[in-house]
């Protein structure tokens, strides 16, 4: 109890500091010189019409290169830590177990109707994923975000039928090629264009349509299906631990 | 409610936020189940998050994109500032990755020692 | 086309981070292939991230300008810019060679998985960024990457206990990373800019209460990624339960990225310098101070790394403060590159071992090759030289005492003190054999990269030393010569007895035959003396592991500090006498215990030494020993600081408890060179002292009679607490402490006569001290006994131990006619010419009871009856024999003609304590009479020769009758404990009654309470960590908000 007053007290003291920082605070009126520069140069400079994309992808591509690596390293991590113990050193006889029991199966299966809008909403869920990191740079949306969405499909095939096998070769080739990928195109930008993962490595095409914004569509299109793969792949670990021997 | 109508839109999402914030922590400083304490670790950085996006805010802006709605002439002087959003998608991203970390340690830990409460695991102090 | 890819992305540090990315994401490919193959990538890349990063520090060390790595084709701060200058390239390159070493010590295990292969080298990736990015948001990914990378890390091996240490770790670094996000936009909310160059270019708009709350953020979540106490709970736990191999990395890699990046942004902070001061200083003294109750090792070590975090820290602050940017490379990159290699070479080490518990490091015992890495690393920790440690210790003392800020020193000093106590006594627990160890046995191979950063620290000390401009080749010469010795460890001891002894013979004349005066003085007792007494390490025949090379290292080190210049060469030779003759005394065959406190009371010695020295810089600006005499102001204090560090080693009244198990338990050549030898180098010291300081200046005459009186007081107990051992190499330890007294009171005189007489009986006490412990260690040789009552009547089997023992015990007490009496009377003299009158009293009562206690030395060991199983001894072995006569040759020599000696004490002196020796023909004059050593010489002679004569005729023509031994042994009812009947056991009983009360133990108990008390502070500073991860959640918030309101928050 006398921990809880503490924790109180404690958490009363921050919420005066924060209170001194909201009386202190005041919403801008006018852009900052960074954001000012990025709004009068970033169509000409980069092609892209959604600026947010332009910053993400090429100003602070070091972030987003940092970002995927941040998924990647969860999504290995999260495999790390659930790993199946392991019976026999041979990797050969576990993949074969697992199998096994995936189809022994313990899960209770999904209702009827769960698993028809599965049917019949997986496909334009994934399709609309796509459709997302494809127009990162012209619409709201972009490689994380499409990736997201695949990934929900996902999370719905999962629940509806607990049973499906996502092939862990694939989802592995598609992370590490599409992440390989992103470090070639960054490496690209130095030699072609001015610097590590500059976007002006291709021609920035005709403003607004698709194909434009230099190698921007490409490098959300590989962020698009790592994050897909990723967040597939921790949810399917998150699964699979479930049923795993101790 | 009229003080509320007064308040600057950004200062509203702020305040929200930092509350949050407090939310969130309370959580993490008096929930004994590592899960809830998880959702208190979600709380707080949605919380930031929401901060961060206040912050992006510029009177009477819209969203960064130079299309049909905000032409190119106008950009400066329309939209809100693109940096925040930009951060705070990489905020979110990073956010989930502790998530899921945390959330296969929670597992783990259920798995070796029978329990998700934390202060059962004091056996390393002094 | 191939060339821009090779010299602006793989050669250029940009290839660091296309390397470890290109490779972590497709080590799962390879690893499906072949996991052979992905293990080889994964070292490949790592290897190349060295490689870079070795490549282009080596071009900035030449002179290139810093690297600017600029990122999307667009100039900062429109985009994220990272750079790669001096400081960059040294934290990196350290990062990446230390995270090679380690992926090679935990290879084992790292292989067992793909991603924990590519984990690592993420990992080691997101270090390298927090490292060189400028932008702020951009460092938050780099931590957060290095973060998630480190948490699946620490789980890999999914026991309970480190997964519930983990997820504590998570829950803090999580908080501290939410605080870091939210400073970070509203630095970017004050600035409009995330670029810190550019923060920093508009330090003025950061202010008002956002600023402040802003900058407290980020604050607050560097120094709790940096581990502060008590906000450390959980990086303890995860030290203790994790593997090596990651704990390693997140105490000298994850450390090395924060610290560097509160290194970055501290123009951001400037205003919390004191903050920072307060926590890195409170974090190094107090995790020091409850390391001492720690008995598990790598929790141990967890203190220790965040003490040394804290040291970091505190020297940054310190620097930044003082504003000494010159000497930051040094000063925190010394303290650094330290900590890094040796804290990492532990935490392997730790695992090599897989003990927990300190106390089950005995498996260690009778390994040298483990124990020698196990003593580097802990000696570096500690900031012993040669190792880089001890420089930048250095350097940080000096400008801390510039700038004026003693308390820090006092925190620094104290600290290290205490981390020596802990890690010495876990030293101490790996010499220690016990009967239940089971080893496991240790590859060379799994050693290799322990065994390399011990090489490395090494290497980096080297470097160090030459950057410092010091005279290098010579002070390193003691360890060159013990690790030649090293090497040929395995040949025969008596062999490596010989070759040491030319390797010090010639090494010690090279670096001592052009000193002059006082120096040349030492030279001779130090260097000479110490191969003179040496000779009698022949004596034994065994290999005596690692006994050769310590000594060449001790005795070529005594040379080395005679020729020191400046108070930087003077203090690594005294600490590396100090460490050598410490590992030498738990060679002994109860050594290990005595030695701990030797070792700390002579660190202690160090540290008063260093302040001296410090404040002396101070005032003078210089570090040259013979500018220490201008001091000014602080001359006084000066002064005190360092007699009062020699004088602890000289074993001063209540300093004394380590004199006994020292002297006492050390191997008994080895007890001989320490106290006729080895102590000499405190009397150099003092002297050095007295005559820059004391002398110079006349504020040094009240210390100086402090010190008179500390010197007698010592004589007198010390001849006392002689008087009631049992034990012949304590008592001959109590003595020397005794005799030591009177010298310290010569020099405390500061007079002409004082000075002659102190430097006359450290000669005397140099010649007949070495003659009586190796007298002493024939004795034990032969009987195997070091309790004068199981001897006896010795007089029979060994003539020629009992004539040098005689000789000496004559040579030691004021007693005509030989040299003993003429430092009595000049030390008399020079006392009653000064007017200290109660000194002089106190003077002829410790005299008298010297002789008290070496007659019963002379009595009970040689004369007496002799008991029944010593019947067959022999005399001592030859080679021990040898150099005690030649001692006595050389006591004859002076004790005939004083003049020989005194002539060049008093020229040597002069300098600073002008006076003549009067002399009449062979006379010596002073006010209160003459002193003729001939005439004495020849009238002792005739008076003794007299009744010798009488003697060996009564002998000759007497019939005398032999009594059985033991004969009347069951005559009577048979004692309990035999021995107590003996007449030699409580030999002064009666004194004991009337004196005894002056020699209880007190200094002992004092110094045990000290030890207890320091424990139950150290219990009551560690109740924060009670383990749960919610509390120490609290605990950072708690940081948060008492930076806040400590910092004037509440006033905004």
């Amino acid at each position: 109890m006398i921990k809880r007053i503490v924790i109180f007290l404690v958490l009363v003291m921050l919420a005066a500091i924060f209170l001194n920082l909201a009386a202190n605070y005041s919403e801008k009126t006018s852009l900052s010189p960074l954001a000012h520069y990025y709004a009068e140069q970033g169509p000409a400079e980069l092609g892209a019409a959604n600026l947010v994309t332009a910053v993400v992808v090429t100003y602070r591509g070091l972030d987003t290169l940092g970002e995927v690596t941040v998924l990647f390293i969860s999504a290995a991590g999260v495999g790390l830590l659930l790993r199946r113990t392991r019976r026999k050193a041979d990797d050969e006889d576990l993949e074969k177990g697992d199998r096994a029991e995936e189809t022994a199966g313990v899960h209770k299966p999904a209702s009827e109707i769960v698993e028809t809008a599965t049917q019949l909403l997986l496909p334009m869920v994934i399709l609309f994923g796509i459709y997302v990191f494809l127009n990162g740079h012209l619409s709201p949306g972009g490689g994380f975000q499409g990736g997201a969405i695949i990934a929900s499909g996902t999370m719905f095939l999962l629940l509806a039928l607990p049973e499906s096998h996502i092939s862990r070769l694939m989802v592995a080739m598609t992370e590490s090629l599409s992440g390989f990928s992103y470090v070639v195109i960054g490496v690209l930008g130095v030699i072609l264009a001015g610097g590590f993962l500059d976007n002006r490595i291709m021609g920035l095409g005709t403003y607004g349509s698709l194909f434009s914004a230099g190698a921007i569509p490409l490098i959300y299109v590989f962020v698009g299906l790592k994050v897909g793969f990723e967040l597939s792949a921790v949810l399917d670990r998150f699964r699979k631990e479930d049923t795993g021997p101790l | 409610m009229s003080f509320l109508a007064d308040m600057q839109i950004s200062l509203i999402v702020l305040c929200s936020g930092l509350g949050l914030i407090l939310i969130g922590l309370w959580g993490i400083l008096t929930q004994r189940n590592i899960i809830r304490m998880i959702v208190g670790f979600s709380l707080l950085d949605t919380g930031i998050h929401m901060v961060m996006v206040s912050i992006g805010y510029v009177t009477g802006g819209t969203a960064p994109i130079i299309n049909d709605a905000v032409p190119m002439a106008e950009a400066t002087s329309r939209i809100v500032d693109p940096v925040p959003s930009a951060l705070v998608l990489t905020a979110i991203v990073i956010g989930l990755g502790v998530t899921a970390v945390m959330l296969s340690y929670a597992v783990r830990i259920y798995r070796a020692r029978k329990t998700l409460m934390i202060d059962e695991c004091t056996e390393s102090k002094w | 086309m191939v060339d821009k890819l090779v010299t602006e992305v793989l050669l250029h540090p940009l290839g660091i981070y296309v390397l470890a990315l290109a490779a972590g994401f497709l080590v799962p490919l390879f690893d499906r292939a072949h996991r052979g193959s992905a293990i080889l990538v994964f070292l490949a890349a790592l290897a190349g991230m060295v490689a870079i990063a070795a490549i282009n520090l080596l071009a900035i060390l030449n002179g290139a300008a810093p690297i600017e790595i600029e990122t999307a084709g667009i100039a900062p701060p429109f985009s994220i810019n990272l750079r790669f200058g001096l400081y960059e390239g040294g934290f990196v390159l350290a990062v990446n060679g230390i995270a090679l070493l380690g992926a090679l010590h935990w290879l084992p295990s790292l292989r067992q998985h793909a991603s924990a292969l590519l984990l690592y080298l993420i990992m080691v990736m997101g270090i390298n960024g927090m490292v060189m990015t400028r932008d702020l948001f951009n460092l938050f990914i780099f931590i957060e990457i290095t973060s998630i990378a480190t948490y699946a890390l620490i789980g890999m091996e999914r026991t309970g206990s480190v997964l519930a240490a983990g997820f504590k770790y998570i829950v803090a670094t999580s908080v501290a990373s939410a605080f870091f996000l939210l400073g970070t936009i509203f630095l970017y909310y004050l600035t409009g800019t995330l670029n810190i160059d550019g923060m920093v270019a508009q330090r003025e708009l950061i202010s008002g209460p956002v600023g402040f709350i802003a900058t407290l953020f980020i604050l607050t979540s560097l120094l709790i990624e940096l581990k502060p106490y008590p906000a450390n709970g959980w990086g303890l736990d995860v030290y203790e339960t994790a593997p090596g191999g990651i704990a390693a990395l997140i105490s000298v890699g994850v450390s090395a990225g924060v610290f560097f990046a509160l290194f970055k942004t501290l123009p951001l902070l400037d205003d919390y310098l004191l903050s920072i001061a307060v926590v890195g200083g409170a974090t190094f003294l107090v995790s020091n101070l409850i390391g001492l109750k720690q008995d598990n090792a790598k929790r141990l070590l967890g203190y220790s790394s965040i003490g040394q975090m804290g040291l970091l820290t505190l020297a940054l602050a310190a620097t930044a403060q003082l504003d000494v940017e010159a000497q930051l490379p040094l000063i925190v990159g010394g303290l650094f590159i330290n900590h890094l290699l040796a804290k990492a070479g532990l935490f392997w080490l730790a695992d090599l071992v897989n003990r927990k518990s300190i106390g089950d490091w005995s498996v260690l015992a009778g390994r040298p090759l483990l124990l020698l890495v196990f003593g580097i690393l802990l000696a570096a920790l500690v900031g012993l030289p040669p190792f880089p440690g001890f420089w930048a210790k250095w350097l940080l003392v000096m400008e801390m005492a510039s700038g004026g800020l003693y308390g820090w020193i006092a925190v620094i000093l104290l600290g290290s003190l205490l981390e020596a106590a802990y890690l010495f006594r876990w030293f101490t627990q790996a010499l220690q054999a016990r009967k239940t160890d089971a080893p496991d046995s240790i590859s060379p191979g799994k050693l290799a990269p322990v065994a390399l950063t011990t090489l490395l620290l090494f290497a980096a000390g080297y470097g160090m030393a030459v950057q410092l401009e010091t005279d290098t080749l010579a002070m390193f010469l003691p360890l060159f010569a013990g690790a030649a010795l090293w090497l040929l460890d395995s040949l025969p001891g008596r062999l490596k007895s010989l070759l040491m002894l030319v390797m010090v013979a010639a090494g010690g004349a090279w670096l001592t035959l052009d000193l002059e005066g006082l120096n040349r003085i030492f030279g001779y007792i130090l260097v000479g003396g110490g191969v003179l007494v040496s000779l009698a390490t022949q004596y034994r025949g065994d290999a005596r592991k690692g006994f050769y090379p310590l000594l060449a290292i001790l005795l070529l080190s005594l040379a080395t500090l005679l020729r020191a210049h400046t108070s930087l060469a003077f203090f690594f030779s005294w600490e590396l006498m100090t460490l050598s003759s410490y590992l030498l005394i738990t060679l002994g065959r109860n050594g290990v215990k005595p030695s701990l406190t030797y070792l700390l009371f002579s660190l202690a010695a160090a540290y008063c030494i260093l302040a001296g020295f410090a404040l002396a810089y101070a005032a003078t600006g210089s570090i040259e020993l013979a500018a220490l005499g201008g001091a000014g102001d602080t001359t006084g204090l000066v002064f005190s600081l360092l007699a009062a560090g020699f004088v602890i080693k000289t074993g001063a009244l209540g300093m004394h408890i380590w004199v006994p198990g020292a002297y006492g338990e050390a191997d008994d050549d080895f007890s001989a060179l320490l106290s006729a030898v080895v102590s000499k180098a405190a009397i150099f010291g003092l002297l050095l002292v007295a005559a820059q300081l004391g002398v110079r200046s006349d504020i040094g005459l009240d210390p100086a009679y402090v010190l008179g009186w500390i010197g007698m007081l010592t004589a007198t107990f010390g001849a006392l607490m002689a008087v009631f051992q049992e034990d012949v190499k304590r008592l001959l330890a109590y003595s020397s402490m005794g005799q030591l007294g009177y010298i310290v009171t010569g020099i405390a005189l500061m007079s002409h006569l004082g000075w002659v007489a102190a430097l006359y009986m450290t000669v005397n006490h140099f010649l007949f001290k070495g003659i009586l412990f190796l007298a002493i260690a024939g004795v034990i040789v032969r009987t195997n006994e070091r309790l004068m009552y199981k001897m006896g009547g010795l007089i029979k089997n060994m003539p020629f131990t009992f004539v040098a023992t005689m000789i000496a015990i004559i040579a030691m007490s004021g007693v005509p006619p030989l040299t003993g009496f003429g430092g009595k009377w000049l030390l008399f003299n020079a006392i009653m010419e000064k007017g200290w009158y109660w000194l002089a009293a106190l003077a002829f009562f410790s005299s008298a009871v010297a002789f008290l206690y070496m007659f019963r030395l002379l009595q009970t060991v040689f004369l007496g009856q002799r008991k029944l199983e010593h019947a067959q001894l022999r005399e001592a072995p030859v080679i021990l024999l040898v150099p005690q006569f030649v001692l006595i040759g050389i006591i004859m020599v002076f004790s005939a003609y004083p003049k020989l000696l005194l002539d060049p004490l008093s020229t040597a002196i002069s300098p600073w304590l002008g006076g003549n020796l009067v002399w009449d023909g062979l006379a010596l004059q002073t006010h209160l009479g003459y002193w003729n050593a001939p005439m004495i010489m020849g009238v002792v002679a005739g008076v003794w020769m007299v009744p010798l004569i009488f003697l060996l005729l009564m002998t000759l023509t007497l019939k005398i009758q032999k009594v059985e031994q033991f004969n009347i042994v069951f005559a009577a009812e048979r004692p309990h404990r035999p021995e107590e009947t003996h007449f030699a056991y409580n030999f002064f009983a009666h004194y004991d009654r009337a004196l005894g009360f002056l020699v209880k133990p007190r200094a002992t108990a004092f110094w045990n309470s000290t030890v207890e008390w320091s424990h139950s502070l150290a219990a009551s500073l560690r109740i924060f960590y009670n383990g749960n991860g919610q509390t120490y959640a609290l605990h950072i918030v708690i940081y948060l908000v008492a930076l806040y309101v400590v910092n004037g928050g509440l006033q905004l």
